[in-house]
């Protein structure tokens, strides 16, 4: 059984990489490569390196973890990549692999899928953040990462002067048949940083339906990107059993809503779950796609100058391209910055395992930022979002980074 | 094998984090994206990344002086293994030599490092309203120092030819280290033997370029982009044939078969109609729209004489790029369709690009092979792609035989066995039939010339 797993899962590493014909499409996209520019760093260079270890030209080396670990999983190289390798997959499963014949993750990524696993924990750590420090995680929130919260009340007080005001946004048009029961999931960092934005998520669905408040778990993006497969797959039934009679879920979260999508893949291959997971992984929306077929308007729309983030998730992951700037356009002036859907940097934990190069790339995303003179940058994610305000730290004022939903 | 001291002086000059020598590495400049094998692992024994001609020519010292063999490299999208270091050795990866050295806007010529990528410079020049115009497939990420090494070959071939006829003038570290300047911004230069043309298409078997002088043209004002589609392949070639006799000549006339076609269908999941067997993308430029227009029409006119069954005139720059991307992403479609391929580049005159392609089917049948062929049919440079299964038993020994046998119609065709991808590693045991004993033996006395003791490059073109 075990090893029938373990063929399985090289499997799935050996038919994606496999296709790689090395052209090298990829080189200029990967944002990795651009801060550190050998080959190993690159898309290329990690899917042969994936092949040569699958067909025994490179052994199950730290310096090979260390190269597929170094991954953003942003999909810019499956984006352009001719053949749409999924270099993402492909690293998540060596990562998995590499956990498997070690006989589990690294100590460092279990106890954070350990935290992340459990309810009381995240809820804990959105109290106080001291189980983390407690667990040796503080990092995870390092200084001037329990972000100044900017918060939507801040922001009206500071751009929705009366001079500037054009008048409430017209009323909204949502008309959602009584029968759509919709549900928020709650997402971990969204949980444990941004409370304000999740108490703004909440506020807006509101006008437009009654969302049910499930207590669930992590979407466990963490553990299946480092090699905590089991984890994942116990936490997804464990989520589709507690959202069993929502016809639509709704994020707020790029990085939730995209893995839960993509849950139904995970279980293609398990009788018993296959169906409950691809009707589970139908029924999530990311909130401004959700927003936008409900016909939501903004609040209020503003005189500040505001551009966007986009989250490698949401974009690359779900294709949710136009909805949030829709909204933003009705929000208030809206900017478009260049490389608006380069990966920040952040990626889950990347920006703690890899400071340096996670600060060369976000230093680019705040020069595109500055460049469009905006004064907030938007996002729809908290590890983004977390760099965003480590970059509006930077500029020195310049521009500050809220939550979509603070804004619309 | 690098001896520590040697590699400490190496390290000295180019800088620590600049050469590297983790196995990783090495696996990492082992290979490019010719079919050769991935493992066993062709690796350096070091690679080294210089960033100035200085640190190029201190390198190259050093390796003369230890006979060390050296291998340049670029951004390795070469598709015939070029800049695999067969022979160990340094790998010297000059990616990061990417300096703009000077526009010269009154000249129209651009002086630029090895490192820079095709499409930074085009755009460079572009902006200017100045037009560079070889553009191989890969222009997005190869490096103009690959482009020049290769003589590579772009779409817009049939129009305004190849990387040689831009290349004014080179700056080559030689084997020995001797920094060698050649040709200049002089437009007429009969001074000595032209050694610009003969540097350029050396593989890197002759010197290590390190800067490029680059002739440019006036931007063509205007551009648009048609797409036909034929059913027969004949019918495509005759088009472009006519197109050309009348004096309609496109800036790009690119061809491809039906098997290329509905790879490309499946990966963009576009819809084409399993009729079609031809395809050709046509882009045409011009002073002026009504030029265009005339064009277009004139393309129209022909292409009907011919039984084409769809003219699509692009409406807009989206609806151009959204032709182009079919194109572009060919070569991995197909490629893409099994688990190995062999790509091949071979170059026909250009009445004889039909004869060939259907000298292609016979050999296909014949060895019960899916072969896709495409290419720029405008210039008779045809790529075909051998589909294949290596793990199937006695499928390899087939696969060589309907290479083989491609390569000797090219040549009994009248073609030869690269037209732009060079001869690298692939195609070397062809190049006697191709040159003949006494062309290879020139080629190898040219070599002798200018790398006596055999350290650049070893193993390729013959
Ligand atoms: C998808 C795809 C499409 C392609 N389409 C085309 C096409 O349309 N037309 C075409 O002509 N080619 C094409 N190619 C092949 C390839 O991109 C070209 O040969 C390109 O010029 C190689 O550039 P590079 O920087 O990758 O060089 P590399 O592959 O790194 O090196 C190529 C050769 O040049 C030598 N070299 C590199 N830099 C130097 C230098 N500074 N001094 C001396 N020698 C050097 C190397 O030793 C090697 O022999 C394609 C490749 C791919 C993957
Ligand atoms: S673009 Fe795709 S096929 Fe090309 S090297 Fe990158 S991953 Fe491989
Ligand atoms: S997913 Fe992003 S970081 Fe990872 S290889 Fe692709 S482009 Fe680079």
């Amino acid at each position: 059984m075990k090893d029938d797993k373990k063929e399985k899962l090289l499997q799935e590493v050996r038919s994606i990489v496999s296709q790689c014909d090395r052209c090298g499409s990829c080189l200029p996209v990967c944002p990795l490569f651009r801060e550190k520019d050998v080959e190993a760093s690159s898309a290329r260079g990690k899917n042969n390196i994936a092949r040569a270890l699958i067909q025994g030209g490179l052994e199950l080396t730290p310096d090979v973890l260390s190269a597929v670990n170094f991954c953003l999983l942003c999909r810019a190289c499956v984006d352009i990549c001719p053949s749409k390798i999924k270099t993402d997959e492909a690293m998540m499963s060596v990562r998995q692999h590499f956990a498997d014949k070690q006989g589990g993750a690294s100590i460092k990524y279990k106890a954070m899928g350990g935290m992340l696993k459990s309810r009381p924990l995240v809820k804990l750590a959105s109290g106080s953040l001291k189980v983390l420090r407690k667990i040796g995680l503080n990092r995870l929130i390092p200084g001037g990462m329990i972000p100044d919260q900017y918060t939507r009340k801040q922001f009206l007080a500071a751009f929705a002067g009366p001079a500037a005001l054009a008048g409430p946004a017209p009323a909204s048009t949502v008309s959602l048949s009584p029968e759509t029961k919709v549900a928020y999931f709650q997402g971990c960092g969204m949980r444990m940083m941004f409370p304000d934005a999740v108490s703004d998520t909440l506020a807006i669905l509101q006008t437009v339906t009654k969302p049910a408040v499930v207590d669930n778990l992590c979407c466990g993006l963490p553990h299946v990107a480092h090699g905590l497969r089991e984890e994942f797959l116990e936490m997804a039934k464990e989520n589709m059993r507690l959202f069993a009679n929502a016809d639509v879920i709704v994020s707020d979260c790029a990085s939730c809503s995209g893995t839960l999508k993509h849950i139904a893949g995970y279980f293609k291959d398990d009788p018993a779950w296959k169906d409950r997971a691809a009707e589970f992984s139908a029924k999530i929306m990311d909130l401004t796609e959700y927003l936008v077929k409900a016909g939501y308007q903004p609040r209020l729309r503003t005189n500040a100058t505001l551009t966007f983030h986009e989250p490698c998730h949401l974009g690359r992951g779900q294709g949710i391209k136009n909805q949030p700037r829709e909204l933003l356009k009705a929000a208030g002036n809206y900017v478009e910055m260049s490389g608006a859907d380069t990966c920040c940097g952040g990626a889950g934990s990347f920006h703690i395992d890899y400071p340096d190069i996670s600060a060369g790339i976000l230093d680019k995303k705040r020069k595109n930022i500055e460049k469009t003179g905006a004064q907030i940058v938007v996002t729809e994610c908290p590890v983004c979002l977390v760099q965003m305000n480590k970059a509006a730290e930077k500029s020195g004022g310049k521009f500050r980074a809220m939550h979509i939903s603070q804004v619309i | 094998m690098i001896t520590n001291e040697i590699k400490e002086k190496i390290r000295a000059v180019v800088g620590p984090e600049n050469a590297l020598d983790s196995n990783l590495d090495l696996f990492g400049y082992s290979y490019d994206s010719s079919f050769i094998p991935l493992l066993p692992a062709n690796k350096p024994d070091f690679v080294v990344r210089p960033l100035t001609t200085a640190e190029v020519a201190e390198v190259m010292k050093i390796a003369y002086a230890n006979d060390i063999p050296v291998t340049p490299r670029g951004a390795a999208s070469g598709r015939t293994g070029g800049s695999v270091p067969l022979a160990g050795g340094i790998a010297l990866s000059l990616d990061r030599m990417t300096n703009v050295i000077e526009l010269d806007e009154p000249n129209m010529m651009i002086t630029v490092e090895p490192g820079v990528r095709t499409i930074d410079l085009y755009n460079l020049c572009a902006e200017k309203g100045l037009f560079y115009p070889p553009d191989p497939a890969s222009w997005k990420f190869s490096t103009i120092g690959g482009n020049v090494a290769e003589n590579a070959g772009g779409m817009r071939a049939v129009k305004y030819g190849v990387t040689t006829n831009y290349v004014m003038g080179l700056e080559v570290v030689l084997a020995d280290g001797t920094i060698l300047n050649t040709g200049g911004k002089a437009l007429k230069n009969v001074t000595g033997y032209n050694l610009t043309s003969l540097f350029t298409g050396s593989e890197g078997t002759l010197g290590i370029i390190t800067k490029i002088i680059l002739r440019l043209i006036p931007m063509p004002k205007v551009r648009n982009t048609l797409q036909l589609m034929f059913p027969s392949l004949d019918e495509a070639c005759s088009t472009i044939h006519k197109m050309l006799q009348s004096g309609v000549v496109p800036a790009a006339a690119e061809l491809m078969d039906k098997i290329g076609l509905q790879a490309v269908a499946r990966t963009r999941k576009l819809d084409i109609d399993p009729n079609t067997e031809a395809c050709v993308v046509i882009e045409i430029d011009a002073d002026d729209e009504a030029g265009l227009d005339k064009q277009a029409q004139q393309i129209d006119v022909i292409a009907h004489e011919f039984n084409v069954t769809e003219v699509r005139i692009a409406k807009s720059f989206q609806e151009s790029e959204d032709i182009w991307a079919i194109r572009r992403g060919l070569s991995s479609a197909v490629g893409a369709m099994a688990p190995t391929r062999f790509g091949e580049d071979i170059s026909v005159p250009r009445s004889e690009f039909p004869e060939m392609v259907r000298r292609i089917r016979k050999i296909s049948e014949k060895h019960n092979l899916v072969i896709a062929v495409y290419g720029h049919a405008g210039d008779g440079n045809l790529h075909p792609s051998v589909l294949c299964d290596l793990t199937v038993p006695g499928e390899e020994e087939r696969v060589h035989k309907a290479v083989d046998e491609i390569f000797a119609e090219a040549l009994a065709v009248g073609g030869t066995l690269s037209g732009e991808h060079g001869i690298g590693i692939t195609k070397r045991a062809y190049i006697t039939d191709a040159l003949g004993e006494a062309g290879v033996n020139a080629l190898k006395a040219v070599k002798r010339a200018f790398d006596p003791k055999g350290l650049l490059n070893p193993g390729k073109i013959w």
